[in-house]
């Protein structure tokens, strides 16, 4: 019992199931336990001790039905089986001492033999190997070449095995040799069986779920000027889930904030009501601030895709600031606050799309803008205030009035940049980015999705 | 009492009110003889919990659960220290202080006077233990359920490790506490994330899939014993042509035995497409699952 499930085992693991060692002495202690003559309960005791998730278990059924079912000779011709097993033996050594040029041979031998290790191991090869990564095009057809491969070696090793039988050098009877060559016969499909078989990557539950999932994670990766109206439409979706995580994690930031240090002076003044015994504890409270946020986003052009999702963040999140103001600009600066607080995120996006007073035609004018926004809204920036800009930082060759930016600065918490750029293109044409960059305190490329996700959690947590 | 073979944990779980496959029976049975907690998965709606619930009424044990949520910490599900307690009873005991610091005369031989007396505060009165500390500490062996352990956070898995491996747990003032009789511990998982291998490894895994037809149908008529025979069959099977529709949340037993539960009550006797159609509500929950089963209904039911 002992070899065969440590045969079992070395099956297991040259097909990439990790079976540990713990593992097995379990199964080994527990088989006492049981009757392992019902199958059942020997097939539910490997199983809850090797395979350890549904994804795992998919393939041990696999293995196990390979290793107990097809390699195995039927138990009832038991006495017969021994014979067989020593002609068996006998074949295959001639078979391997015939010239052959490939260590594939060499496995479907054992195969065939009752060895399945090494054709395990080869085919778990196959099916786990990508393709050469410096190649410029990719093909699916390295593995292809490779099962083609053992597919030509399990012919000859099946031609030769034939041949063999068939040769008067080798004494049998006719009955034997009948049976040997049946035995044969069904190990080389099982062999070519293994061959078509793809190993099932699912999970049932998720396997439904994935592709949306996937396609949304994917998503964050893409660049925000490349997306289609559908996946606009898709992104909104992964947007609302992250606002519902993200809000968790604040609310779990309300909930401790009770759990801080112990108030002495609460307490005391709350044990009056209990004679001066201090049943009610009182802690010192952990003031969250909550910052306010000042936008300046850029429409025009590329800049603007990276902005809408912004604001879309900023806005499903508004609980968890203070106020958040927004401007948009192009060639000058329009207060769109009134907007996005009066209507619904997608609508409101719309809305400013439509806005009469915004000129798409115009060349975006940063110092304009500034300009703008320092005679008419310096006030809203005070110490509490976080202010964003989303733009590409191309001035169109007209002045950037970047010494704006140095007294917003003075009177904000914080400013932070976020461009669609990325970095190597800094500096190049009318980019004054980094003029700019050098009042700001923070300086972000902001392309994706995952990107901008990371930013809006450092600007809420 | 423990379980004494397999045919044994059988009996027992059908009388309990479940029935089990053979291939549970097995593992519940190793689990037990080998004192090794069972970590069990499947979708929502097998039986999983219920599962446990009836290993601990046919072992005569009690339950003890806790619910895992992200958030869930040691505070919650091991032990806490009860504060109010501690300081009610520094109130009530003050004079007696000065019994006890009354004979030194410096600063130093008071405190450390006090430092003597430190356990009183830092004992087992002033302890609230919470589930885990209670099924280690209790007497009688227990059932330990941990409900729906892959929505806790990775920290509180690690945690878990000491306590599924050795049945013991560290408090630091009061030492490691081992347990007293070990339990029998069920987890369970719905796949929404992987357990950790080190995790794996110190449990017996066990998959529970929906049931094959013989076994529902033998669930059903457990459960609900009014139901005729040949409702019942043909509920099992158009519950299983749902199933193989590709639903978002496909039924389970318990939406089945809800669904035989409402035809009860409704007074049906026979599975038309009409009465289908009509309490699909009970066995869809998303309206878009809804949808599918109407318009494929002629392969739920001829």
């Amino acid at each position: 019992m002992v070899k065969l499930i440590g045969q079992f085992v070395s099956c297991c693991r040259a097909a990439g199931l990790r079976v540990s060692t713990s593992e097995v002495l379990d199964s080994l202690q527990q088989m006492k336990l049981i009757n392992p003559v019902d199958e059942r309960e020997f097939h539910a005791l490997l199983a809850a001790n090797f395979a350890k998730s549904l994804r795992e278990l998919y393939h041990f059924n696999r293995l196990y039905h390979l290793f107990f079912h097809e390699m195995r000779i039927n138990a009832e011709d038991m006495e017969q089986a021994a014979d067989q097993t020593e002609q068996i033996k006998k074949a295959t050594d001639i078979l391997k001492k015939k010239p052959h040029d490939s260590s594939v041979y060499d496995a479907v031998v054992d195969f065939l033999g009752g060895n399945p290790m090494p054709l395990l191991a080869e085919m778990r090869r196959i099916q786990t190997e990508s393709d050469d990564a410096s190649a410029p095009t990719r093909f699916n057809l390295g593995p292809l070449a490779s099962r083609l491969n053992v597919l030509i070696q399990i012919n000859t090793a099946a031609t030769a095995a034939q041949s063999l039988i068939k040769d008067d050098d080798f004494q049998m009877d006719s009955k034997s040799r009948r049976d040997l060559s049946a035995h044969f016969e069904e190990r080389l499909d099982a062999a070519r069986s293994m061959l078509t078989y793809e190993p099932r990557s699912g999970n049932a539950e998720a396997r439904k779920v994935k592709p949306h999932e996937q396609r949304l994670a994917d998503m964050g990766e893409k660049a925000f000027s490349s997306f289609t109206r559908r996946e606009i439409e898709d992104m909104r979706e992964a947007i609302d889930k992250l606002v519902r995580k993200l809000k968790d994690i604040v609310s779990r930031r309300f909930a401790v904030r009770d759990r801080g240090n112990l108030d002495v002076k609460k307490t005391l003044r709350a044990s009056a009501k209990y004679n001066g015994v201090p049943i009610d504890i009182q802690f010192r409270r952990k003031t969250l601030r909550k910052s306010r946020i000042v936008t300046l986003c850029d429409i025009s052009g590329s800049v603007w895709a990276a902005a809408r999702f912004m604001l879309n963040l900023l806005y499903s999140l508004q609980d968890c600031f203070d106020k958040v103001q927004s401007f948009v600009f192009i060639d000058r600066l329009t207060n769109v606050t009134g907007v996005f607080e009066e209507q619904e995120i997608s609508e409101a996006i719309q809305t400013v799309l439509k806005a009469a007073d915004i000129h798409y035609n115009a060349q975006t004018d940063y110092g304009e803008t500034f300009r703008n926004f320092k005679s008419n809204y310096m006030d809203l920036l005070t110490k509490k205030t976080t202010l964003i800009i989303v733009g590409d930082g191309r001035t169109n060759y007209m002045h950037p009035e970047d010494a704006i930016l140095g007294e917003m600065r003075e009177r904000c918490r914080r400013v932070i940049w976020l461009t669609p750029e990325p970095e190597n293109l800094w500096g190049t044409g009318d980019s004054e980015i980094y003029s700019y960059a050098h009042h700001c305190h923070e300086v972000r490329v902001c392309r994706n999705v995952n990107q901008l996700v990371t930013f809006i959690e450092e600007l809420v947590l | 009492m423990a379980y004494k073979n397999v045919s044994d944990v059988e009996k027992r779980l059908t009388e309990a009110g479940y029935i089990p496959s053979r291939e549970i029976a097995t593992v519940i049975f190793l689990a037990q003889a080998t004192q090794k907690p069972v970590l069990i998965e499947g979708p929502a709606g097998v039986g999983k919990t219920e599962l446990a619930k009836a290993v601990a009424r046919s072992l005569n044990r009690e339950m003890i659960r806790l619910q895992c949520y992200e958030g869930l910490d040691e505070a919650k599900a091991l032990y806490e220290w009860e504060y109010a307690k501690q300081l009610l009873y520094t109130q009530m005991v003050k004079e007696r202080i000065n019994d006890i610091i009354g004979s030194t005369a410096t600063l130093t031989e008071a405190v450390d006077q006090i430092a003597t007396q430190e356990d009183a505060f830092f004992s087992d009165r002033f302890i609230q233990p919470r589930p885990l500390l209670q099924a280690i500490s209790s007497s009688k062996p227990v059932v330990l359920l941990l409900d729906e352990v892959d929505k806790s956070d990775p920290e509180f898995e690690a945690f878990l490790l000491e306590l599924l491996s050795d049945f013991q747990v560290s408090i630091p003032e009061l030492g490691t506490r081992k347990a007293v009789r070990i339990p029998f511990v069920v987890l369970t998982s719905n796949n929404y994330r992987d357990m950790s291998d080190a995790l794996k490894r110190r449990c017996v895994h066990l998959y529970i899939d929906y049931p094959a037809r013989d076994t529902e149908i033998a669930i059903i008529r457990l459960k609900i014993p009014d139901i005729e025979e040949n409702l019942c069959a043909t509920l099992v099977d158009a519950i299983r042509n749902i199933r193989s529709l590709d639903l978002k949340k496909s039924p389970s037993i318990s939406e089945t035995l809800d669904w035989a539960q409402s035809l009860l009550a409704l007074q049906i006797s026979e599975l038309t497409q009409e009465v289908v159609s009509e309490t699909l509500n009970v066995i869809c929950k998303y309206q878009a699952d809804l949808e599918k089963v109407r318009k494929n209904m002629d392969r739920v039911i001829a």
